[in-house]
């Protein structure tokens, strides 16, 4: 027991003596969190750029116009002529080109069925479903504005005019994100992702400090003390920052959360054991510093990818699915979403744990691994001895 | 003194040579570049969600609303995985994870529209995954409205009106929307052009990074150059190998993954010139901040992601608070992607992207001679010990 806490001691010692790791446990991650919240945080899109080429400049295309200008998701911006709206569009200066053809309202009147052209950059696919679904939506209404005054002249009673137009009516919901908000949608997974590579590079800093230039370990304490002496220190860290991001989503922005937070850090804390196991499995076999970061980074980097919150899960290959299981943090999100947004409660969250079941079998291979660690570093050990003397 | 007098072409077979030896290096430049073309994309490759299961709640149980569920499972964006009594029954298959949307059709739905009422037909969709939602409401929200047309089409003929002159009067005027630039929308070349270049720029850093931080405290052919010496072979060295890299990026990756390509090849060149050496010269301008080889490609792990962001590829640049932009305007890859993106996938002419361009290599400019002096610190501190 007194070795732990000696073992404890050492540990914080050693972070106190690192400026790098101080850094990473304290104002890289508030820092980089706020950040990245900060780059979200219009949460909703909003005043996009739409290039309109108005042709006709009748009455009726100026309704259309003003129909636009009041959607709060498009900006429209007026052009002259063609070739100069194509060039916005090119630089990405608006996201969206409508034209209003010569002669709509005449077309219109007269039984000729005009055609208003859109063109929507989806290079930027994110802005450009929206653009695409809001302008067809708007002009949609608008035109149904225009249908109702036709049928009113055609002696259609007013209280029906509405049913003649749209018999079937729809309303949509977007379930457990009522306003279709990025900051509830994407910001968590991004966090998450940056956590788990805070977490990957804290620890496997604190256990490379454990090896000498050449790969084996330097002498002192047995290695699984010293692997749950850093357990014991980087655990609670760790969740402090977890509970920090669950903190400002979740409070301080007061997204909804339909499920309790004290079931996400349970999650958050069990990712993080799988976390360790991973780098562990990394440190015993790498034994360098500069590598182990390296792999790390290269397995760990691509995380959110492969979440499947951007891209569903269900649509990937099964390569993806299956490299997607090696990630803590996918396993995480699982769980992160269902108490969100479906407040599922601890029974389900515990079956949602079981599927970190492939993580136990690093342990054995662990233990395997460590035993050839510390051959080594017994045979190291004489040698460090014989050097002390004769210094 | 035999190495003052090396050729410079020799110097930068040295620097070649000592870039291949350093395993961390090897593995980050060699391993990432060719690992990460492979594994990013993954995820992504079949491009668009189809077929996303969506469970139907049918109050009605007439011909209509069974023709309606028929419409909305032929539809390629969702298929219907079945039918439950109650919106709770839903929503527990919703919340299970067996399905992802719900249709709602309501009691007397089809008696109302016969008889020349408004009905409402709802329409729910998981928005936890904004791509599934999206494909939900967009192949419901068809379906729904075909429906609606078919129902007025029926009223329209019952009143005596001519076939041709009903379809009229029901799409009066036509809206023609078409994508522009990935007319697939698929997701590969919404990801691809912009993440491929930061990955070049991040594994160019970290690599120039870790080779720097390796040499200032240890002895070895660097000591005997001048910084301008140095920092021009290890520019050319690493200039070499990006060549290959970028060429099998934009090349043939783009060309793998099915990018649209819109620039000559001349073009693209010329414009990846002062991208890759602007990010060198930041490279070892940087690497003069490190002496431990571990740090760099740490540092730089953390940055990926708010670059990523804030170039604006992902999430629109009018959304990111302008502050955030200003700053992100020191990183090489943010001009980069932009620039790229217009002229190689939206087809910009040269003179638009020219300020980018020029942001480039006024950017290599500041950095060589940060580097410049940073280098010749360093080695003065090094000579010293």
């Amino acid at each position: 027991m007194t070795n732990i806490v000696a073992s404890i001691r050492r540990e914080l010692h050693a972070l106190w003596r690192s400026p790098w790791q101080l850094a990473l446990v304290s104002y890289i991650p508030i820092l980089s969190i706020l950040c990245l919240w900060w780059l979200f945080s219009a949460g909703l899109p909003r005043q996009l750029p739409v290039a309109i080429v108005d042709h006709d400049n009748s009455q009726l295309s100026r309704m259309l116009s003003r129909k636009l200008e009041a959607n709060p998701v498009i900006s429209p911006q007026s052009f002259v002529d063609l070739p100069s709206a194509v060039t916005a569009m090119k630089q990405g200066e608006v996201y969206g080109l409508i034209v209003f053809p010569y002669n709509l309202k005449r077309d219109l009147v007269t039984g000729h069925s005009p055609t208003i052209d859109i063109r929507y950059n989806s290079q930027f696919l994110l802005v450009g479903k929206l653009l695409s679904s809001q302008i067809q939506l708007t002009l949609g209404a608008g035109l149904l504005e225009v249908a109702g005054v036709k049928l009113l002249l055609q002696d259609v009673p007013k209280p029906l005019v509405a049913v003649h137009l749209s018999p079937v009516k729809s309303q949509t919901t977007a379930l457990f994100n009522r306003n279709n908000n990025y900051v509830g949608f994407l910001v968590p997974p991004v966090l998450v992702a940056l956590w788990q590579l805070l977490a990957m590079l804290i620890f496997s800093n604190s256990l490379s400090r454990e090896l000498t230039p050449t790969g084996s370990l330097i002498a002192g304490d047995g290695i699984w003390l010293r692997v749950w002496a850093k357990i014991a220190v980087f655990t609670p860290i760790l969740l402090m920052h977890g509970g920090f991001i669950l903190a400002l989503l979740y409070q301080y922005l007061a997204l909804p959360a339909a499920g309790s937070l004290a079931l996400l850090m349970l999650a958050q804390t069990v990712m993080l054991f799988s976390v360790w196991l991973l780098v562990l499995l990394i440190f015993f076999i790498m034994r360098d510093s500069a590598r182990m970061v390296s792999f790390g980074t290269a397995m760990f980097a691509p995380a959110f990818a492969f979440m499947g919150i951007t891209f569903p899960v269900h649509e990937m290959p099964i390569a993806a699915q299956w490299w997607r299981l090696i990630m803590p943090s996918s396993h995480y999100i699982d769980s992160h979403v269902s108490i969100i947004s479906y407040g599922s409660s601890w029974q389900t969250i515990v079956v949602q744990l079981s599927s970190y079941w492939g993580f136990l079998f690093i342990i054995p291979v662990l233990i395997i691994l460590s035993r050839r660690v510390e051959v080594e570093s017994m045979a190291q050990m004489p040698l460090e001895d014989e050097s002390g003397v004769k210094g | 003194m035999n190495n003052q007098l090396m050729s410079f072409w020799q110097l930068v077979w040295t620097e070649l040579r000592a870039i291949v030896a350093d395993k961390a290096i090897a593995v980050t430049l060699f391993g990432g570049v060719l690992f990460y073309s492979v594994l990013y994309p993954l995820p992504y490759l079949h491009q668009v969600p189809t077929d996303q299961q969506i469970v139907v709640v049918d109050l009605d149980h007439s011909s209509l609303s069974r023709k309606l569920i028929r419409q909305a499972d032929a539809s390629p964006k969702i298929s219907v995985i079945g039918q439950v009594g109650s919106i709770s029954e839903a929503k527990v298959w919703i919340e299970t994870g067996r399905a992802h949307g719900l249709l709602v059709i309501p009691y007397a739905f089809r008696r109302d529209l016969l008889l020349g009422k408004g009905v409402t037909l709802s329409y729910g969709g998981d928005a936890s995954y904004f791509l599934i939602y999206s494909a939900v409401v967009e192949g419901l929200v068809t379906a729904g409205m075909d429906a609606g047309k078919q129902v007025q089409l029926l009223g329209l003929l019952a009143k005596g009106e001519a076939p041709e002159q009903a379809n009229l009067s029901l799409n009066s005027v036509k809206i023609n929307s078409v994508p522009t630039f990935n007319p697939s929308l698929g997701y590969t070349p919404y990801v691809v052009p912009g993440l491929f270049l930061l990955i070049l720029h991040q594994t160019l850093l970290i690599g120039t990074g870790i080779l720097g931080a390796g040499q200032w405290r240890n002895k070895g052919y660097w000591q005997q150059l001048s910084p301008l010496k140095l920092i021009c072979s290890r520019i050319s060295a690493f200039m070499l190998i990006y060549s290959v890299f970028a060429s099998f990026y934009v090349g043939f990756c783009f060309y793998l993954y099915q990018v649209s390509i819109q620039a000559s090849l001349g073009l693209v060149a010329l414009f990846l010139l002062p991208f890759l050496l602007a990010t060198s010269a930041a490279g070892i301008a940087l690497s003069c901040l490190f002496v431990r080889r571990d740090l760099p490609t740490q540092v730089l792990l953390l940055a990926s992601m708010p670059i990523m962001f804030v170039s604006g590829f992902v999430w629109p640049l009018t959304l990111i608070p302008e502050p955030l932009i200003w700053i992100s305007q020191v990183i090489p890859a943010v001009p980069a992607i932009m620039g790229m993106l217009e002229l190689n996938q939206m087809g910009a002419s040269w003179t638009s992207i020219m300020p980018k361009w020029l942001q480039l290599w006024a950017m290599f400019a500041v950095f060589f001679v940060l580097a410049v002096y940073g280098v010749s610190r360093r080695l003065k501190a090094n000579r010293q010990v």
